[in-house]
């Protein structure tokens, strides 16, 4: 029962991504844009390229659903809203997300055209970007809640949340949550002007529609798993937990899908450069310092 | 009814699948947004989604006339699209070889409008159709030739052996105009019921034959060599450019197939040569051995055909990257990596509409590149055309469609010349204004393609609402907008990433044979407005920044939409040129105008008041022979904003 | 107990049989992918075994390696589009006893080796990340803190033998 409203949530979610998306993009709230825009994905033919590698044609925008549904699965919306409360969650969440960069080099790596491709190479430059900067910022956030538990690491900011308690592990944790979501500015492997849609551009018809959802779904997961690291959950006053998840969730999702519009897309080796030679060494310094912070305060 | 409906009847869900169709239009523009802006148009506001890449359109929408060239080009386009598609032309009904419009309409906002609801009607009703036809165009076709392996001048249309060698030829794809497209990105039209279609890279296709001296080989099969692009007729790989050799026995592996006797060292397997020698490593005697065919391939093991279990394994030595990358193609950083040949345009998003740019790439590092237009605007460059002076000036405006008062004033001064007339101040003046007022459009519609390249989704929209704005503005409109630009250039000097971006990159040196915004870039402050006295007189300074790199070129541009807004303040008036009646008039003269882009200089010759001869000098025909250079062993993302810094217009450039 | 006989089965054969496959296709990327799904089937035997850090860990691990040494590998042996037709095997005769030899030694291993007492009940899962964290940072810390280090030299290492030498380009270019 709990699995079925948290899928239908994670579709209705997916689909105010949608609607907020188009709204950074035009200024406008369209409600019934995005349905439109499915259906009319639904309605289009589906074509293969010539040469693909067809399984990792076919598999790749499933994974990327895949992936992003089952990170899901440890997001607490209320201490009771949870598919799975597992004993590694905040690292499980982590496991499947890594699943998105597998997804991606298979869509780039499948269809045998040039921008596809180079958009999966990019993608897997930028993992090497960002992966230190979400397990880091989480190793400091579960140093705090001593415990992998998704429903723990919220109990735990009860007092004060994490965006205040460790606000540097949580810049860097919600850029590379970013980075991970391929939203602009690190848009690099579907890059609309430098690859005319890269890793996405041959996927057509129901296959695009799946790609496009997946991509949807990560990124309210994404926006879920911020909230649950660093912005206290479900807790809030007056209103019912529910209602908080909702609030907190859509607010992050829609900064994420705003600040992308502007400014102009990173280049990749300065995404590089900067995540090791700054993002690292903060993130170790969070880790310090929410040590000290831990051992300090009672 | 469309042309390019979907295959099947149309009813129950289906009919619901095509209102949602008609209520969402992507489209895909032909030959670009900065075209459509510069005819006035706001198809977003419209109602069009753009998209950047053919597969996720169901509109093709043609703004304007096009050439022929780049009518081949969106016939890929339209093939590449799939079902439902519709073809939406705008202010042209000269086509072929795509299939006629499902809906024309005229150049105006009002017209896109009507057309649009046009267009969803025929979607909602016609998406689906129980009898569809393919869309053939012969630049679409793949024919099968013959070729022979070792011999690849041996091309013929039926099987059969080689002449030469006795040898069966293997088939391979080829173009119906053989070198005249790139076999990778040819396109077979999708009909409804047929699921794999031939596609590569959308969005782009190649028209060009190849002049570089490269040949093209397969990276599993060696000896596939060939002078045109293509996939290997063995393994259906795309067989990889590298340079001709020159010495047939420098290329050992791929080359010399009838030497039986290669030499290697016992100690260093990746030492291979054809003469007897020592090793250059460890200096002992190279030994011969029989030749394999193709032997460094299967010391990689990589043909799946041959019986492994047969060879000794003490020959094999260990699978060496050096054995197999050391005939590659390598790049500046020395790592070999796979060669891609890329092409952007004509049709490519983040490039302006008509330029092909035809990228060689080493991982996402240019290696090489060719940029041209394929505008091919060659027509009036003619020594021996006749025409009247008016229908000329005419001509000469609408050629770029990106500056068209810039070169109807350069007609006109022209005329004025040979006929020796001198125009009141006033009317100079007013000149001016439009002048600058298109020079403002053009700079808004460069930072509009610049945000649409990098993903600065908001300098995209800013930018060509200003545009758009600005295109047909009035005096005190242009005044009014003056807060607005320099609340823009503000923001832009505020905007994160946009330094890194763009600083450092592109740089160029000053030099006598830059124009425009990209010499005063280079701290030059060389303006064909200086020297014009009623320029002088409304009190134009130029503009120039050092440093040379995209970010100069970016501010000089912010900084000339400032200085165009005063000129035209102290113009007070904005006139369009019109031209003089030169009557039976004969002699030579000669104009220059600062262009948006940079200056162009025209001479013509009348005789009897016919226009006979003129000789045309653009900025774009000069800046696109900076690109090969600029972007050599750039990142992919970094070569594209240096093309895009340039501001070309691909169509004033020269053939 | 029934089913999680049966799913340490199932992954253990899928992971055998994605094992097979990294030898029996003809493309690097799905030879590499291959490779992954293999290992990502461990770490789902892993699972079933109720060691659920050691399962996560190890699914969350090996798509970043992988992924990168599949990169890595087409980098370097130039196929495109995957559809390259290369054999991955090679040297076969050293392969076939390499791979007989480990595997009897294998065999041998969980055969021979005194095991200790079967444990009828495997700790809450909580508790196994607690328990191994006091592992790591106790009694293994020397291991894991050499491994670590030997891994990173390495691969420092193999980046730079992976570049020429400028001085080695300048030679062998006409």
């Amino acid at each position: 029962m709990t699995t079925v409203l948290i899928l239908l949530l994670l579709a209705l979610g997916a689909y105010l991504v949608a609607v907020i998306e188009t709204w950074t993009i035009t200024g406008r709230f369209q409600l019934a844009a995005p349905l439109f825009a499915g259906i009319a994905l639904l309605g289009r033919e589906s074509i293969v390229p010539r040469k693909p590698d067809r399984i990792f044609f076919e598999v790749a925008p499933v994974l990327l659903l895949i992936s992003a549904i089952l990170a899901a699965a440890v997001v607490p919306l209320t201490p009771d809203l949870i598919i799975t409360d597992l004993a590694t969650g905040a690292l499980f969440i982590n496991a499947a997300l890594v699943y998105v960069l597998v997804a991606l080099l298979m869509a780039g790596w499948g269809p045998d055209g040039a921008y596809a491709m180079i958009g999966g190479w990019r993608f897997l430059g930028q993992l090497i970007a960002y992966a230190m900067l979400i397990v880091m910022p989480i190793t400091a956030v579960v140093m705090r809640a001593e415990s992998l538990l998704t429903t723990q690491i919220v109990v735990s900011q009860a007092g004060v949340w994490n965006i205040v308690y460790q606000p540097l592990g949580f810049v860097l944790f919600f850029i590379a949550a970013m980075a991970l979501a391929f939203l602009p500015p690190f848009d690099l492997p579907t890059a609309k002007g430098e690859l005319a849609g890269g890793v996405e551009a041959e996927y057509t018809g129901v296959r695009l529609a799946v790609f496009r959802l997946g991509r949807l779904a990560l990124i309210i997961t994404l926006a879920a798993a911020t909230v649950i690291f660093y912005l206290g959950g479900w807790q809030g006053p007056w209103l019912p937990p529910w209602a908080w998840s909702a609030i907190k969730i859509l607010v992050v999702t829609a900064t994420m899908l705003l600040i992308g519009r502007f400014m102009p897309r990173i280049r990749e080796a300065d995404l590089l450069a900067w995540c090791w030679i700054f993002g690292i060494p903060l993130a170790l310094l969070n880790i310090f310092l929410v040590g000290v912070l831990v051992l300090v305060l009672p | 009814m469309i042309t390019g409906a979907r295959q099947g009847t149309l009813s129950g869900l289906r009919r619901l699948v095509s209102i949602a169709m008609a209520r969402d239009l992507s489209t895909f523009l032909i030959p670009g947004p900065d075209i459509a802006r510069a005819h006035g148009l706001d198809f977003e506001a419209a109602g069009l989604h753009p998209v950047a890449s053919p597969r996720h359109a169901s509109v093709l929408l043609i703004v304007g006339a096009i050439p022929p060239a780049l009518r081949e080009a969106a016939a890929i386009i339209y093939a590449q699209m799939v079902r439902p598609r519709v073809l939406f032309a705008l202010g042209t009904e000269t086509l072929p070889p795509l299939p006629a419009a499902d809906v024309v309409a005229g150049l105006s906002q009002q017209d896109l409008i009507q057309g649009i609801r046009q267009l969803r009607s025929a979607f909602a009703e016609g998406a689906f159709r129980p009898d569809v036809s393919d869309f053939d165009a012969p630049m679409l076709h793949v024919r099968i030739e013959y070729t022979c392996p070792m011999h690849p001048e041996v091309v013929q249309s039926e099987p059969g052996s080689c002449p030469k060698c006795g040898m069966d030829l293997l088939p391979r794809e080829a173009q119906a105009t053989a070198g005249h497209t790139h076999a990778d990105h040819q396109e077979m039209d999708n009909s409804a019921d047929r699921q794999a279609t031939s596609t590569h890279d959308h969005g782009t296709h190649h028209t060009m034959v190849h002049d570089a001296p490269l040949e093209y080989t397969c990276p599993m099969h060696p000896e596939v060599v060939q002078r045109e692009p293509g996939s290997c007729p063995k393994c259906g790989m795309n067989l990889e450019p590298r340079e001709a050799q020159t010495e047939p026995t420098h290329d050992h592996h791929h080359m010399t197939h009838d030497a039986p006797v290669e030499y290697t060292c016992p100690m260093h397997p990746e030492v291979v040569q054809s003469e007897p020698g020592s090793c250059p490593k460890c200096g002992m005697t190279l030994e011969p051995h029989e030749m394999q065919d193709t032997q460094t391939q299967e010391h990689a093991g990589m043909d799946p055909h041959r019986d492994h279990s047969t060879m000794d394994p003490g020959d094999m030595a260990f699978m060496s990257m050096i054995d197999v990358t050391q005939d590659l193609p390598r790049s500046g950083d020395g790592l070999p990596m796979e060669w891609i040949e890329a092409p952007f345009g004509p049709f490519f998003p983040g490039l302006p509409g008509g330029l092909l740019l035809t990228l060689t790439l080493d991982g996402d590092t240019v290696a090489g590149s060719d940029a041209r237009s394929l505008i091919g605007n060659g027509d009036l460059l003619l020594q021996h055309l006749s025409m009247d002076s008016g229908s000329f000036v005419e001509r000469l405006a609408n050629r770029d469609p990106l500056a068209p008062v810039a070169y109807r004033l350069l007609a006109c001064r022209a005329l004025e010349n040979v006929a020796g007339m001198d125009i009141p101040a006033d009317t100079a003046c007013a000149r001016i204004g439009a002048l600058e007022r298109e020079r403002i459009a053009s700079h808004l519609g460069w930072l509009a393609l610049f945000g649409q390249q990098t993903g600065f989704d908001w300098l995209r929209r800013h930018a060509a609402s200003l545009q758009l704005k600005f295109q047909q503005a009035d005096l005190k409109q242009i005044l009014a907008l003056k807060p607005a630009i320099q609340a823009l250039t503000k923001r832009l000097q505020r905007t994160p990433l946009l330094e890194s971006r763009t600083a450092g990159i592109g740089q160029l040196a000053p030099d006598a044979t830059l124009r425009g915004p990209v010499a005063r870039a280079t701290g030059i402050s060389d303006d064909a407005r200086s020297t014009d006295k009623t320029c002088a007189a409304l009190g134009f300074t130029p503009v120039s920044r050092e440093g040379g790199d995209a970010l100069a070129r970016l501010h000089v541009r912010l900084d000339e939409i400032a200085h165009s807004i005063a000129l035209i303040k102290a113009a007070g008036a904005i006139e369009l040129p019109a031209p003089a009646h030169v009557g039976e008039l004969s002699g030579t003269g000669e104009a220059v105008v600062e262009t948006p882009r940079g200056l162009a200089r025209l001479q013509l010759t009348l005789e009897g008041g016919q226009v006979t001869a003129t000789q045309l000098d653009t900025p774009s025909t000069h800046h696109l022979t900076l690109i090969t250079p600029l972007i050599e062993q750039q990142e992919l993302g970094d070569a594209l904003v240096i093309v895009g810094s340039l501001d070309l217009s691909p169509w004033e450039i020269q053939p | 107990m029934s089913a999680q006989t049966f799913f340490i089965g199932f992954f253990g054969l899928a992971a055998v049989w994605f094992g097979i496959v990294v030898f029996r296709t003809f493309s690097m990327v799905r030879s590499a992918l291959a490779l992954l799904f293999s290992q990502t089937a461990l770490g789902a035997m892993f699972l079933s075994m109720q060691a659920e850090f050691l399962g996560v860990l190890q699914i969350m691990m090996m798509a970043t390696e992988m992924s990168i040494m599949a990169i890595f590998m087409v980098m370097f042996m130039m196929d495109p589009g995957g559809l390259g037709e290369m054999d991955m095997t090679h040297q076969k005769r050293l392969s076939l006893s390499a791979g007989i030899v480990s595997f009897v030694a294998a065999v041998a291993v969980a055969v021979f080796v005194d095991w200790g007492p079967v444990a009828h009940t495997a700790p809450d899962a909580a508790q196994q990340t607690v328990d191994l964290g006091l592992e790591l940072l106790g009694r293994s810390m020397l291991i894991f803190e050499t491994a670590g280090v030997t891994i990173l030299t390495a691969m420092i290492a193999a980046t730079a033998v992976a570049i020429q030498p400028a001085t080695w380009r300048s030679k062998h270019e006409h």
